[in-house]
């Protein structure tokens, strides 16, 4: 790693600043011989490039706790540790398109060393003047995400789901057609997902070419908490760079940040600190706004970004989850029961939203459609109850008219996806929004009352595939 | 007590007192505090690492699991004569590890390289680590190849491949792990090395899966790693570790394998019971707030590696009342490349194998099917859904009532549910599924009388 931008603390790296007193599996405790070190200062055991790295999280008096970059296994009391600079940089230069990172700025995709300028990945905060809020709005060609959650450039939209409803192929699907669609600079952070998930972005990136504009940073599950928790400040650095020096627009996507808050669980536990309910660390909120605070655009360019968030044991209410949530501009929720039915993306497109469904910003044509076709899937909900005990003969004419034309919508709302046609054996559709419009006025005004539902399943377009 | 010195013992402390006359080092001794069940904590032990071998009393052995500022803490791995407050605790030098044999092949072994039917030691045993380094994304490619199970439901609609983690989740007594076994069974002369890690089984339930593989002729390829429920909690921990570190190394060598892991819910109980017998601040549910982790990275062993090799998982977890969002099995759930789901109900219904096929998932799908398996599958698994949920709804609706194009969807999807069926141990070949779908094909194309129903 280069170590040329680092600032203040050169001088003394390399020097010995005390010894281990107590090892766990992710934490030493050090006595130290001198006071002059400072939270999330790097240490290390061995004095040259060896040994094992540490950040410093705690000090009391002349002991410091550490927490470890890598594995303690071997670690015994008695060892000494040494300074080992000011702290984890990334990489901060033109040498980060089309390369991949660990979450402590070294290069894992076998490239060498990107060498060049380096930034602490903790240093930066916006001012509120630096903020920037207006943004065009930004077509993903994802027929239920432009209906019900549209986008805008500098919009924050989480996508929300339990284990295995979709948030992976979704936020692939996004990358495939936001990023190819508008071929601005891009970040991607894993962050405690799939290593087998990265390695395949990695190689459908280089493949289709698209490979040096996009930076990637990985911190993933069989990683350790340290790298997990740092993966998302290390991608915001990257993606920093992008904005701030090159002004550019920028694309982050980020899988998973649910992890992030999970590795500094473990921190938090290691450090025996008090945790709050279902185990979290105390410093929750302030660890994710942290990192989500930064995640703003200024005059130099925008950083818009789609955060996959897994919800433990599909907990809506996890306190993690609401603490991430807080921070979006809109949401996409995936729901199980929706994926059962075959039906993906599987959009519970009651809680899905977005802050721009305002018919002075959408126009008066898609909000009211938003309220029809919302009102149409409530009372669908209340009718399946009906005829799963009275059968469908009961219904009055209308209800039997809503009944088919929600089933319809739903099926309509189902989409082939670019990266999912190895699960669906369809080829991927990008949709117009007029498209989606003028099909979903369509459905829902019983002009297509005689089409049956299961031609709406993994289409485009209607009306305009048959016109 | 400690003046009958030998073997091991002897020779480390000889070690040590010449590290001390040429003084390199410090005594690594120390004396028992406190008992807790297998969590001892003794005095003394300057010089011990962390994850380090140590013998406690005469015949005790376990690990360091924690270094604290003037204790240690261990977890005992084997027990023997009681331990009293005062015995002694030598650290031996060495970082705790695994043992294995090749021989072990054919056998059940436990993870320390004994031969569990005959109560031996296996010849040529040699030290494997219990954990290594994550394997780099970079020594990773593409899951491309299929591990067929010889289940329809499973290989034509949500396959596994070579190097893919796929989770096998449902309540008791819906054939788990005859899943499992019947994946294992159809590995033959398929150069697959296959390895069944059971944790926290009964011996009689090890000794019938045993039995079985025999049977079909499998345990020619297959090693069985057990973990039985009366083992210290410790060893069953690391057992599902050891059993991938052998894995690994020959899946460093470029051979295929599979690893069975069943099953993890127990292997989560037993992390939580030692998290809490250790004082660690308890999480969700109280299970530790590592517990993802834990998971995690055992599971990340699984992967087709750059090299050729390659390691499948089926790991295992046990759910309570069909409910697979609570807290482990969503965790293992979002490890995993996809579910097979198996539901108490289908499996009362006779319909077996027992599974859910609306919640079940494979997340590396077609890319890991033959072109014709590719081609067959995602037709089958979208009309089958679309039935299953319309039978739902439509329950109470008379099929007579329906509109043409719906009652030719649902007695194609019951014809197709059907095909599915499958007793156990009768694994089909790639050839017997596809003639299976064609004729579901030829029911359904028929006057509208058709079906096979």
């Amino acid at each position: 790693m280069a170590l040329d931008a680092i600032t203040e603390n050169t001088a003394a790296a390399g020097a010995r600043i005390g010894k281990i007193i107590s090892v766990s599996s992710l934490k030493v405790d050090i006595f130290l011989e001198s006071t002059d070190i400072g939270l999330r200062d790097l240490i290390r055991t061995g004095a040259g490039d060896g040994g094992v790295r540490f950040e410093i999280a705690e000090v009391s008096g002349l002991t410091a706790s550490a927490v470890c970059l890598g594995m303690t296994n071997g670690l015994k009391r008695g060892m000494d540790v040494y300074r080992s600079g000011g702290g984890l940089d990334m990489p901060y230069n033109d040498n980060i398109l089309g390369h991949v990172f660990s979450p402590y700025g070294e290069s894992i995709d076998g490239a060498p060393p990107p060498g060049g300028a380096v930034r602490n990945i903790y240093e930066r905060s916006l001012a509120m003047d630096e903020i920037v809020i207006d943004g065009d709005i930004l077509w993903t060609g994802i027929k239920v995400l432009d209906f019900f959650a549209p986008m805008r450039k500098g919009f924050k939209m989480g996508l929300l789901g339990g284990a295995g409803v979709g948030k992976t192929v979704l936020i692939k699907e996004l990358i495939h057609n936001v990023y190819r669609g508008l071929q601005s600079n891009s970040v991607f952070a894993g962050i405690g997902e799939r290593s087998r998930e990265g390695r395949d972005l990695y190689d459908e990136m280089t493949e289709a070419g698209l490979f040096d504009k996009i930076s990637m940073v990985f911190g993933q599950m069989g990683d350790n908490a340290m790298s997990r928790s740092r993966a998302g400040y290390a991608g915001l650095t990257l993606a920093e760079y992008l904005r701030d020096e090159k002004r550019q627009d920028v694309l982050l996507f980020i899988d998973n940040i649910y992890r992030m808050v999970q590795a500094n669980a473990e921190i938090a536990t290691e450090l025996a600190r008090m945790p709050v309910e279902n185990g979290y660390s105390p410093a929750l909120l302030t660890e994710i706004s942290e990192v989500e605070e930064r995640i703003n655009s200024t005059e130099n360019g925008s950083i818009t970004s789609f955060q996959a968030i897994f919800i433990p044991a599909d907990d809506l209410n996890d306190g993690a989850v609401h603490a991430i949530s807080q921070h979006l501009d809109g949401q996409v929720v995936l729901d199980r029961g929706v994926a059962e039915k075959g039906i993906y993306p599987a959009i519970n497109v009651f809680a899905t939203t977005s802050r721009i469904i305002d018919p002075e910003i959408l126009g008066e044509r898609h909000f009211s459609l938003v309220e029809a076709a919302l009102a149409c899937f409530s009372r669908y909900d209340e009718l399946e109850q009906i005829v799963a005990v009275l059968g469908i003969d009961e219904l009055s004419q209308e209800d039997h008219d809503i009944f088919f034309r929600a089933r319809k919508l739903r099926s309509y709302f189902s989409q082939p996806m670019f990266v999912a046609e190895q699960y669906t054996g369809i080829p991927g559709k990008l949709v117009r929004i007029e498209d989606v419009l003028d099909d979903v006025e369509a459905i829902l005004s019983g002009r297509l009352d005689d089409v049956d539902e299961q031609d709406f399943t993994y289409i485009g377009a209607y009306l305009k595939e048959r016109s | 007590m400690a003046n009958d010195i030998t073997g091991d013992l002897g020779k480390i402390l000889s070690e040590k007192v010449d590290a001390i006359k040429s003084g390199r080092n410090a005594y690594a001794t120390g004396r028992v505090h406190m008992v807790r069940e297998y969590v001892i904590e003794a005095d003394g032990l300057e010089g011990a690492a962390y994850f380090e071998r140590v013998q406690v009393g005469d015949d005790s052995e376990g690990y360091v699991d924690a270094i604290g500022r003037n204790t240690v803490l261990i977890n005992l791995t084997h027990v023997g004569k009681k331990i009293h407050v005062g015995d002694k605790v030598v650290a031996m030098g060495k970082q705790f590890c695994a043992r294995y044999s090749p021989d072990a092949v054919g056998h059940i072994v436990d993870m320390f390289g004994t031969e569990k039917m005959l109560g031996r030691t296996m010849a040529n045993r040699a030290d494997i680590p219990i954990e290594s380094e994550p394997i780099p994304i970079m020594a990773r490619k593409g899951v491309t190849r299929p591990l067929l199970t010889g289940i329809s439901g499973i290989d034509m609609l949500y396959p596994i491949g070579r190097g893919q983690r796929q989770l096998i989740i449902g309540d008791k007594k819906t054939g788990k792990t005859q899943i499992a076994l019947d994946t294992i069974v159809n590995q033959k002369e398929q150069d697959v090395l296959c390895i069944y890690a059971a944790i926290g089984k009964t011996k009689k339930e090890v000794k019938d899966i045993y039995a079985q593989l025999l049977k079909y002729g499998a345990m020619v390829y297959t090693i069985i790693i057990a973990a039985f429920n009366d083992d210290p909690a410790p060893v069953l921990r690391s057992t599902p570790y050891a059993a991938l570190s052998i894995a690994r190394t020959y899946m460093e060598q470029g051979r295929d394998v599979l690893v069975v892991i069943d099953d993890l819910k127990r292997h989560a109980d037993i992390c939580r019971e030692i998290a809490l017998l250790m004082d660690k601040t308890p999480g969700r549910d109280a299970y530790p707030p590592d517990i993802f982790y834990s998971h995690s990275r055992m599971l990340e062993l699984g992967c087709q590696h750059i090299n050729g090799g390659s390691i499948t998982i089926l790991p295992i977890c046990e759910t309570k009342g069909g409910d697979i969002t609570d807290f482990i099995s969503t965790n293992i759930i979002s490890i995993t490349d996809g579910q097979i789901v198996l539901s108490a109900k289908n499996f009362e219904k006779g319909q077996k194998p027992a599974v859910n096929y609306g919640l079940s998932v494979s997340r590396l799908g077609g890319a890991v099917q033959n072109p014709e398996l590719k081609k067959a599958g995602p037709p089958l698994r979208r009309e089958l859904l679309a039935y299953l949920e319309q039978r739902e709804v439509f329950e109470l609706t008379n099929i007579d009532e329906m509109g043409e194009a719906m009652r030719r969807r649902m007695r194609r999807g019951a014809a197709i549910l059907e095909m599915l069926k499958q007793r156990k141990f009768s694994v089909r070949s790639e050839a017997d599924m596809l003639a299976g779908a064609r004729d579901v094909d030829r029911g359904g194309e028929g006057s509208g009388e058709g079906g096979g129903l």
